[in-house]
């Protein structure tokens, strides 16, 4: 299996605090992973150490055959640019901007000349999302589901190999939630890897394997491949029982 | 709980709290000292006219003054308090001999004189009145400054010997400005060197309080008194011109402070803005729980509060070292000030006002506090400003910038408001850089001698009654060469006379006129023209105010007993002989000659210092001066302060600069910590994101530079203007150096604005995304 992020030994300590202690993970090209546990377990720590947006104290990162921490500040900002798309539990949008340039805003910044072929990709992606028609709003005058969705559009806008996300359906209501989270099945299923951390047992069913954290490091590992025929109560159910257990 | 907040306050934002201090310390420092040097020389030029018991009326004659004649006049005036008659023994400048030179350079009236009984006392360095030996004789304090005589040196006046035994402070002719000086000899000194200079008379009064000199002066002249000299001098022109230049330097530091005071306020203004923004819903939460306005503005007050009362402590502590180079000017050309203590508590008090001006615009800005809906700011923190401009500039439909450009602009039109403080401290950087430089450029300019009557020629040469009793054949002769030169491209001759003139009131006044041909070398004229015809006139704008005559006007002149009716037909500029001249081209009447004046311009490629050097043996009855050396020693001391001012309004504008845009950058990327997060997790590197700051910095710069420039020519000309119309130049074009002015100014604010920009914005790369993302 072709890995897209593998993990090792990742130490994360934050003053005298160790947030992760020796973590190993690795996720494969278009997998679903899917992140849980406790408040202050390290989750969005790890979420972040794997997608180099954070230094790690010790151990390595490697992004396919790089590793990250060997890679200059403007190199990693390539990788972050041309492979990596990033989803937040509060929309990460720029003030300035409104909804559809924040969501070209990536795509611009890749040097991609096209506008118009750019404009028509945006646009198909708003309707994807189901957010078309609010092009020239401003963040502010669009709801909170609707924000999350233009940062998915903006997130998939450079075509990335793996999507993080950071609690994307924790600041939506169920309803948003669910559609949200219909969107990243979609997407995975056409072959974008995706690295999800969540509290939610409904969200994490959704992915392939989810890993449980304790105290800075994995302390079980649940497979749901999709091929197993499971219905998502039954994958929900079998999430809960395992948080259960380890005492999320 | 307050020295707690300050305290971490203070911690959290070092850089940020040391830039706010240090501008409200600059602020007062400044305020203090202008405060503290003005009540000084207040003090010192009182304190000199006290000691020296300076006159009140002084009317210079060249002749015999009949004696009964004047106590006469002076018993019919109850307004005199006394009266004397004082020699000036005027010596050519060349007769005067220092060691191995003379004075033949120096364009000053030189006269001897003795020291007088009642008033008018000459003092040496301590204000102690002098008593000159025989042998010895005491130099004005100007020539000291002129490197011109020391102690011990022996001066000879056509073979009669001196000491030079000290240099005199002369309440009187003190000023650089002032083109007389005067010399104290012992009677027996005097007596031996009579015959070798012309005597004039200075007839000298002390008034009673409350006495009008103009009152004074028209009873004088009406009851025909000797007066064939200069117009009189009051004692007003007197303190006026030992505080001009002094003055002029706490004028242009009082406008310095304005500047600093405005980018100081605008400095707190937009970091308590910044720092509003930044607590928010915090501020939100407090007024939720029912803190009141008052309690949460106690906050940040206590804060501002703490910051200038340390910083006004400091810049008036500092005031008082940086006053002394300042008093040292001030101390020899007029002693120690009898107001010490009151121009310290004048400090104090300033830097008081500054610290209360500091607080009280605080308070201004935290009124908005009581706009803050509680539950406004907890869900959605700080509004964002609305602009339609920065709506409709969007990457969709604008292709003519890189991304990064695009950016940085979009930012601008976006929050307007907080680039208006950058903006505002890029046109006073400007305007400070280039205002002083055009002031300098304009009267160290050899078109400046159009302001002072003269107009723009190589070399002037003057021919006085003090250095020739036949002064219009003498005139004639020089003339006569003149033509016959071949350096010569042009030359005019131009008679100074005093005559009589009938008031409107029916009084006579003393009215100085200079004839000639006035179109050969026209000077500069605020309102109409030259005198093109015998029944026009030309006055000094001085003369104007003085006369309340305008364009159009009738002067009544009595000309060898007849009235002489003259129109009115234009107003100049003319800064010598205390700004009071006049032009007109009606034929020479018998009468009292003060000067002839010959400019002279010669034809291109003559070699000007060779040629004025042969006039001066060529001409020994006259005072050859070339144009430059002659501004040089009129304004030299002026010119000299105003290039120092200049260079200093440079280093004043690039620090300003520096700071304001380094402070400025420091704290927008505080305030945009969660953008740069945003930008890096989209893949934008470090140097795009500088760049879009840099953007932002370069589009402000351009607007100000451009805007600070456009003023500094415009605005700024009132300004110099506001500063030379003390020295009676009512209106003038400035000098624009277009290589400084247009290229060098704006090249320096830029250099400094990009290496500002650069150390203001390196905290964007240390800034991790993962302690910023979770902010929203």
């Amino acid at each position: 299996m072709n890995k897209i992020i593998t993990g090792k030994n990742v130490v994360k300590t934050y003053g005298e605090a160790n947030v992760l202690n020796g973590v190993n993970a690795e996720i494969a090209k278009g997998e679903f992973v899917a992140v849980m546990g406790p408040s202050g377990s390290g989750k969005s720590t790890l979420l972040f150490a794997l997608s180099g947006m954070d230094d790690v104290s010790d151990g390595s990162v490697m992004f396919c055959d790089t590793e990250l921490s060997s890679l200059k500040e403007h190199e990693l900002a390539d990788v972050r640019r041309a492979k990596m798309g990033f989803i937040f539990q509060q929309p990460t949008m720029l003030k300035n901007l409104n909804i559809l340039d924040n969501i070209l805003l990536p795509a611009m910044n890749a040097g991609k000349k096209d506008t118009a072929k750019l404009l028509q990709k945006a646009k198909a992606l708003m309707k994807k999302t189901g957010i078309d028609g609010l092009e020239n709003r401003d963040i502010t005058e669009v709801s909170g589901g609707q924000l999350q969705r233009a940062g998915i559009c903006r997130a998939l806008m450079n075509e990335p190999e793996i999507l993080f996300a950071d609690e994307p359906t924790g600041a939506l209501n169920s309803k948003s939630a669910e559609e949200i989270m219909d969107l990243l099945a979609n997407l995975n299923e056409e072959g974008t890897a995706i690295l999800l951390v969540t509290h939610d047992a409904k969200v994490a069913a959704r992915a392939d394997r989810i890993l449980f954290t304790k105290d800075g490091n994995f302390v079980f590992e649940l497979s749901l491949q999709r091929s197993s025929g499971m219905d998502m109560e039954a994958r929900v159910e079998k999430v809960l029982a395992q948080m259960a257990a380890v005492g999320i | 709980m307050y020295s707690k907040l300050i305290k971490n306050d203070i911690r959290k934002s070092k850089l940020i709290t040391l830039a706010v201090t240090a501008f409200i310390l600059i602020a007062a420092m400044l305020t203090a000292l202008a405060a503290t040097l003005a009540v000084n020389l207040f003090g010192a030029v009182d304190n000199m006219l006290q000691v020296s018991k300076s006159v009140d009326f002084v009317q210079m004659h060249t002749g015999d003054v009949d004696m009964e004649q004047l106590r006469s006049f002076v018993s019919s005036q109850p307004s005199v308090e006394d009266f004397q008659v004082l020699p000036f023994l005027n010596i050519d400048g060349a007769e005067i001999v220092i060691g191995d030179g003379s004075l033949s350079d120096i364009a000053q009236d030189n006269g001897f004189s003795v020291q007088s009984a009642k008033f008018d006392f000459l003092l040496d360095l301590n204000n102690e009145l002098i008593q000159p030996k025989d042998g010895e004789v005491y130099f004005p304090i100007y020539y000291m400054q002129e490197g011109a005589a020391k102690l011990g040196d022996k001066v000879v006046i056509n073979g009669v010997e001196f000491t030079m035994a000290g240099f005199l402070r002369d309440s009187m002719m003190n000023a650089a400005l002032t083109s007389s000086k005067r010399f104290l000899v012992s009677e027996a000194g005097l007596e031996k060197i009579r015959g070798y200079g012309q005597m004039e008379q200075l007839i000298e009064f002390r008034l009673k309080d409350g006495v009008a000199p103009s009152e004074f002066e028209a009873a004088y002249i009406g009851a025909g008194l000797p007066a064939n000299g200069p117009p009189a001098i009051t004692r007003m022109q007197i303190a006026l011109m030992n505080g001009i230049t002094d003055g002029i330097m706490i004028g242009v530091l009082a406008l310095i402070v304005i500047l600093v005071i405005i980018v100081a306020f605008l400095c707190i203004r937009f970091t308590l803005l910044a720092k509003i923004e930044e607590d928010y819903k915090e501020i939100g939460v407090l007024k939720a729980i029912g803190m009141r306005v008052g309690e949460i503005k106690k906050l940040y007050l206590a804060k501002y509060g703490a910051i200038g009362s340390i910083a006004c402590a400091l810049g008036f502590l500092l005031s008082m070292p940086l006053a002394e180079p300042f008093m040292q000017n001030i101390r020899l050309y007029m002693g120690e000030s009898d107001r010490q203590l009151a121009a310290l508590l004048c400090g104090l008090a300033g830097a008081a006002v500054i610290f209360g001006v500091v607080v009280l615009y605080v308070n201004g800005v935290l009124r908005r506090f009581k706009k803050i809906s509680a539950a406004q700011a907890v869900r959605f923190g700080a509004p964002q400003e609305k602009s339609k401009s920065a709506r409709s500039f969007r990457f969709s439909g604008i292709r003519l910038f890189s991304r990064n450009i695009f950016l940085g602009i979009k930012d601008i039109l976006a929050r307007k408001k907080l680039y208006v403080t950058m903006l505002t401290v890029f046109i006073i950087s400007s305007f400070i850089m280039i205002v002083p430089q055009n002031i300098y450029n304009t009267i160290s300019d050899k078109s400046f001698v159009t302001y002072m009557g003269m107009g723009m020629c190589d070399a002037n040469l003057y021919i006085k009654p003090t250095q020739s009793q036949d002064v219009i054949p003498k005139a004639n002769e020089a003339a006569g060469i003149l033509a016959n030169d071949a350096d010569v491209a042009k030359y005019a001759m131009i008679t100074t006379k005093m005559f009589d003139m009938k008031a409107d009131d029916g009084s006579t006044r003393k009215l100085r006129i200079s004839l000639g041909d006035h179109s050969a070398y026209p000077i500069a004229y605020s309102q109409g023209t030259a005198p093109t015809t015998e029944s026009q006139i030309a006055i000094s704008s001085l003369y104007a105010d003085d006369l309340a005559k305008t364009i159009g006007d009738e002067i009544v002149l009595s000309a060898g007993g007849a009235e002489k009716r003259l129109t009115v037909c234009g107003i100049c500029s003319d800064i010598t002989s205390g700004g009071r001249t006049a032009q007109a081209i009606f034929d020479i009447e018998p009468g009292d000659i003060l000067s002839v004046g010959i400019p002279v311009s010669f034809r291109a490629g003559v070699d000007a210092n060779a040629a004025i050097a042969r006039y001066k043996g060529q001409f020994p009855f006259a005072q050859v001066y070339g144009i430059e050396e002659n501004i040089d020693q009129m304004f030299g001391s002026v010119i000299d302060a105003m290039k120092l001012a200049s260079y200093a309004a440079i280093g004043i504008a690039a620090l300003l600069t520096i700071l304001v845009t380094a402070l400025f950058m420091k704290m927008l990327v505080t305030k945009d910590r969660y953008s740069i997060a945003i930008l890096k997790t989209l893949g934008f590197k470090c140097a795009d994101i500088r760049k879009q700051y840099l953007t932002r910095s370069i589009v402000v710069l351009v607007l100000g530079v451009i805007l600070g420039t456009v003023l500094a020519n415009t605005l700024g000309e009132y300004v110099g203007v506001a500063i030379l119309s003390a020295f009676g130049a009512s209106s003038f074009n400035f000098v624009v150096n277009p290589l400084f002015a247009y290229i060098v100014s704006p090249l320096l604010i830029a250099v400094c604005v990009y290496i500002a920009t650069m150390r203001g914005v390196s905290d964007i790369t240390p800034l991790k995304i993962s302690e910023h993302i979770k902010e929203a």
